[in-house]
């Protein structure tokens, strides 16, 4: 079970091999096999996530949420997904064109390519970059340009506002996203999450970085645009922000990404705070991946909590909050940091 | 590693000036404000003693990334005493027409701290990030008066012509760079000393011959500097003619006679040219002004034409005669700009027909205007000719065109200044009432005064300081 | 260029870079200016990538595509205009420009071919970040800390500029 992905890659490269095709090309196809798969596990994953957001919800409400299509409504979301499908794609008369198809599908791209550097269990990542966690930073930070894009090129008021409340909460949110992960940084010394994981062996970062793993929290909900951050889309003001000329498939592909996101903030919440795929308590005879996966679900069900107990906060508070809150103490937590890494050194502990 | 902070003493205390300042300014109270100028002028002054004392200390940092030595330390002093001036001429203006706000004083302080980083700078990247502090000190005090549409104009065209110049020099750097494997300015010397002079660096001096003309405002890169000082308020218009255009010429130094002279085949003509044009057009546009401030800025284009002049040799001489000529101009332009400032607080204009009956208003101003105007056209005994002889005696041999160029232009001067000076002296005032002007702005109008009236008389002090000074600088 | 793969990417993405530029000095819509800008970083962020410096790309991607652009998506929301249609005023003086730049071009590219260049034969390190701490904080810290001096009076002097504007707009 352990080797049950790894053995499967060694599998297939020993039976291309053995087809003759050269390294070179083997490597390549391998790669691309490991990209595939990655991509098929995002899509199922955000689909299904659609259904546990529905039942979690449904259960916090005291009711059942679906429950007809497929054992225990299962097939909802599937059937959800064909319907969108066949409706018609609506492209607004005075929209800009090229940039409104443009938007749905560019928006999946960033959390995919971010996805090829999550280690996913031991010995499981498609590409272990040495820069790993700052390239997670960095494209992530695209997606903002791109649903402003699409919110643009709607050419609809509701569209234009909930674009630019996009580009504000996500520049706001970024600051203190990227100072709470410094924290990690200083005390592994480097940036690949292989090494990070391998770091928390025996105390995960939860435990030494309580602070930072807070404000990654908080930060990583409103990244998400989520409630209680949802504002971008709060349909009381704004109908669905950037989203609402989207029609069809167009408004299932934002849909969609928002759960990639979901999945991508808590893979590396899961990495860097969570000791990634180390089994705790010395519990290794589940598979590495199978400890991943649920640390994952784990902080996804944290992330659906969060949605169904807040309540929307307003705009001044948001960024508020950001800039007064959480960035002054993201930076003090790289101070005490620096200073606790420094005092740890130089008493030889 | 051993890293000296005692060399980095100046620096230093400007950075807590400057934070110190502004601080400050965020903690007291609005009306006890009127303070921070006091705190930063003194501030200013003690940081200009400890340099003085500093005078003697010499030293490498980073392996001849940071240079400190007598002809950095000239420099430094040069910018100290003009934001001294500058702020000690100006408390009133400041508070009558830039709502006395506290940032004014820090960003000064900041931009000298640039100008200190430029003069001191061995390297490319030093270089370039002091002109950069410099600079973006300059665009916030240039559009000080947003209400003013004419500050914020000349703000969007100090943006534009900074991001341009940075552009330029950036690209020059990037290529010598490609020419010799480093940005040590000092081992760039080297490497043009004993290699060939390959194609790219030429092509790399040529761009920052064209980017530092951008920041001396020589022709044909002057197009920005009359509209900008017109625009800026008035001390920060002094400051930037003078501040910004020293160090300017000393990084230019620094960055040619050091660091390219083994080029000094390629560029010593384009530099000629340079400043042969600066001359010509500098001194003939300025005949038809009325404005006094754009009076003033084709002035300075013309000065930079001068100062270029001591550059073309790349001698001992011309350096010395360069940093003799800012020293002396800075007295000479902060005299003017303050006149300019203290006239503009009574009668609210800068129209030099507005100037008229001076004398019987404000007799003082009018007389370290006329002071300050000769010694610019270059008539002895004033410092001005003292300086001009040290400049153009430099390339009589070799460059003589230059020098006749020079002096016709020097006499075509003289008209414009005295046109000035007719207006004041000649005709009578709209309105006879006295223009008082405060004591700080008499102590600095006389301070102007007797140094320009000084040097020109007893350069021999001066002359030997900066005489040492251009020693140091040969001394690697 | 050690095979032909590595030149192919270059020239690939050299050509996205030159252009992307063009379009965003060219097309006449201002926001489509800024998303072109975008795409020009990310394929200098490329360039980097294949020279192996693998940080420098991802901070070309995190502060030229992720920040700067968006700082350029508030300044253009600020525009106030109607439509975006013509939004990026530009002279079409070509006959005068494209010569100039093209002469210009052609003149650095002959240099650039006949001078040598130099080229630092060391190995590119496995490992491109740890060692950037002690290039920064000891062989450059005096630039660095001019830079973070820098930042601070711009950032300082910006919020100063548009206070002012703010008390006027609220004073008329």
């Amino acid at each position: 079970m352990e080797n049950l992905f790894v053995s499967m890659a060694a599998g297939i490269r020993s039976l291309l091999g053995s087809g003759g095709l050269s390294e070179w090309a083997t490597d390549f196809l391998v790669m691309f096999l490991k990209l595939g798969a990655i991509l098929v596990y995002i899509l199922v994953s955000a689909l299904w996530l659609v259904y546990m957001e529905r039942k979690v919800s449904a259960y916090m409400q005291c009711r059942i949420g679906p429950n007809r299509v497929g054992p225990m409504g299962l097939l909802q979301t599937t059937a959800d997904i064909g319907k969108l499908i066949s409706k018609e794609f609506i492209i607004p008369k005075d929209a800009d064109k090229k940039l409104f198809l443009l938007g749905p599908i560019l928006i999946f791209m960033p959390p995919l390519a971010v996805f090829a550097v999550a280690p996913f269990g031991k010995g499981m990542v498609a590409i272990d970059m040495n820069i790993g966690v700052y390239y997670f930073l960095a494209l992530a930070s695209l997606s903002t340009v791109i649903i402003w894009m699409a919110g643009w090129a709607s050419n609809n008021k509701y569209s234009l506002i909930g674009s630019m409340r996009v580009v504000a909460q996500m520049v706001s949110y970024e600051m203190p996203l990227i100072l709470s992960i410094v924290g990690v940084i200083i005390l592994t010394g480097t940036l690949n999450m292989s090494d990070i994981i391998h770091a928390q062996e025996n105390v995960w970062f939860i435990f030494l970085q309580p602070l930072g793993f807070l404000i990654y929290l908080i930060a990583a909900v409103a990244e998400t645009n989520r409630a209680p951050f949802d504002l971008v889309e709060g349909e009381s003001e704004i109908i669905c922000g950037p989203f609402t000329e989207y029609s069809g498939m167009g408004f299932a592909m934002f849909f969609l990404a928002e759960y990639a996101n979901v999945v991508l903030v808590s893979v590396m919440a899961t990495t860097l705070f969570l000791g990634g795929w180390l089994a705790p308590f010395g519990l290794t005879f589940i598979p590495s991946w199978i400890w991943f996966l649920l640390k994952v679900y784990l902080m996804i069900f944290l992330f659906m909590w969060f949605r169904w107990t807040y309540p929307r906060v307003r705009v001044d508070q948001l960024m508020e909050f950001g800039w007064k809150v959480l960035v002054p103490l993201s930076i003090a937590n790289i101070f005490v940091t620096g200073i606790g890494k420094y005092l740890y050194h130089s008493l030889g502990w | 590693m051993h890293f000296d902070f005692s060399l980095l003493t100046t620096e230093l205390s400007m950075f807590i000036l400057g934070l110190a300042t502004f601080v400050l300014g965020l903690v007291v109270p609005s009306r006890s404000r009127r303070g921070i100028g006091a705190f930063a002028l003194f501030g200013l002054l003690a940081v200009l003693g400890l340099t003085v004392l500093n005078w003697d200390q010499q030293g490498v940092l980073l392996n001849g990334m940071y240079l400190v030595d007598r002809y950095a330390m000239f420099f430094k002093i040069l910018c100290l005493s003009t934001a001294i001036l500058v702020i000690f001429g100006s408390l009133r203006y400041v508070n009558e027409h830039l709502g006395n706000h506290f940032e004014y004083y820090s960003t000064i302080v900041f931009a000298t701290l640039g100008m200190m980083v430029i003069a001191s700078a061995g390297d490319f990247i030093s270089l370039y990030l002091g002109i950069e502090l410099m600079t973006i000190s300059f665009i916030i005090l240039v559009a000080f008066r947003s209400q003013d549409g004419k500050s914020l104009e000349a703000g969007i065209k100090y943006l534009l012509q900074a991001g341009l110049s940075s552009a330029v020099i950036l690209y020059g750097f990037s290529l010598i760079y490609a020419a010799t494997g480093t940005i040590v300015i000092l081992e760039v010397a080297h490497a043009t000393l004993q290699g060939q002079a390959s194609p790219l660096l030429i092509a790399g001096m040529v761009m920052l011959v064209a980017g530092l003309g951008f920041k001396v405002s020589a022709v044909p890169f002057h197009m920005w500097s009359p509209d900008v000082y017109e625009g800026a308020p008035t001390p920060v218009t002094a400051f930037l003619a003078v501040g910004s255009k020293a160090v300017s010429f000393a990084a230019l130094l620094r960055l040619f006679v050091a660091g390219l002279a083994g080029v000094h085949q390629q560029w010593d003509i384009l530099v000629a040219v340079l400043a042969a044009l600066s001359m010509i057009i500098g001194n003939l546009v300025a005949i038809p002004q009325t404005n006094i401030k754009r009076l003033l800025a084709y002035s300075s284009i013309a000065q930079a034409g001068y100062l270029l002049v001591g550059l073309v040799t790349a001698s001992p001489a011309g350096i010395k005669a360069v940093m003799f000529y800012s020293f002396l101009y800075v007295f000479a332009t902060v005299g003017a700009f303050t006149v300019v400032a203290v006239v503009y607080n009574k009668i609210k204009s800068d129209e030099i027909a507005d100037y008229a009956g001076l004398v019987q208003r404000a007799p003082l101003a009018a007389a370290v205007m006329l002071i300050c105007l000769l010694s610019m056209a270059g008539i002895p005994p004033l410092a001005g000719f003292v300086g001009k002889f040290y400049l153009f005696s430099t390339v009589v041999s070799g460059y003589l065109w230059l020098v006749y160029l020079g002096l016709i232009m020097s006499m075509i001067s003289v008209y414009y200044y005295l046109r000035v000076v007719l207006v004041m002296f000649r005709d009578d005032p709209k309105d006879p009432a006295p223009i008082e002007m405060g004591s700080a702005a008499n102590i600095t109008l006389i301070i102007t005064m007797v140094a320009t009236i000084f040097l020109g008389i007893y350069p021999n002090p001066l002359s030997e300081v900066a005489n040492s000074a251009a020693i140091s600088f040969f001394l690697k | 260029m050690d095979n032909v793969y590595s030149l192919l990417a270059f020239v690939l993405l050299a050509g996205m870079i030159l252009g992307s530029a063009l379009l965003v000095v060219t097309l006449r819509n201002l926001v489509h200016s800024v998303l072109w800008l975008i795409v020009m970083f990310i394929g200098v962020a490329g360039t980097f990538l294949l020279l192996n410096a693998d940080f420098v790309a991802a901070v070309q991607v995190l502060v030229y595509a992720g920040a700067v652009c968006i700082m350029l998506v508030f300044g253009v929301m600020l525009v106030q205009r109607p439509n975006m249609e013509h939004s990026n005023p530009i002279n079409w003086r070509f006959k005068l420009a494209a010569p100039l730049v093209g002469g210009l071009f052609i003149v650095i590219g002959l240099l650039t071919a006949k001078s040598q260049l130099v080229v630092s034969g060391q190995e590119v390190p496995a490992q491109t970040v740890q060692a950037l701490a002690p290039i920064l904080l000891n062989d450059f810290v005096i630039p660095f800390e001019v830079a973070a001096i820098l930042l601070t009076v711009a950032l300082t002097g910006a919020l100063l500029l548009v206070k002012e504007v703010k008390a006027n707009g609220n004073g008329s």
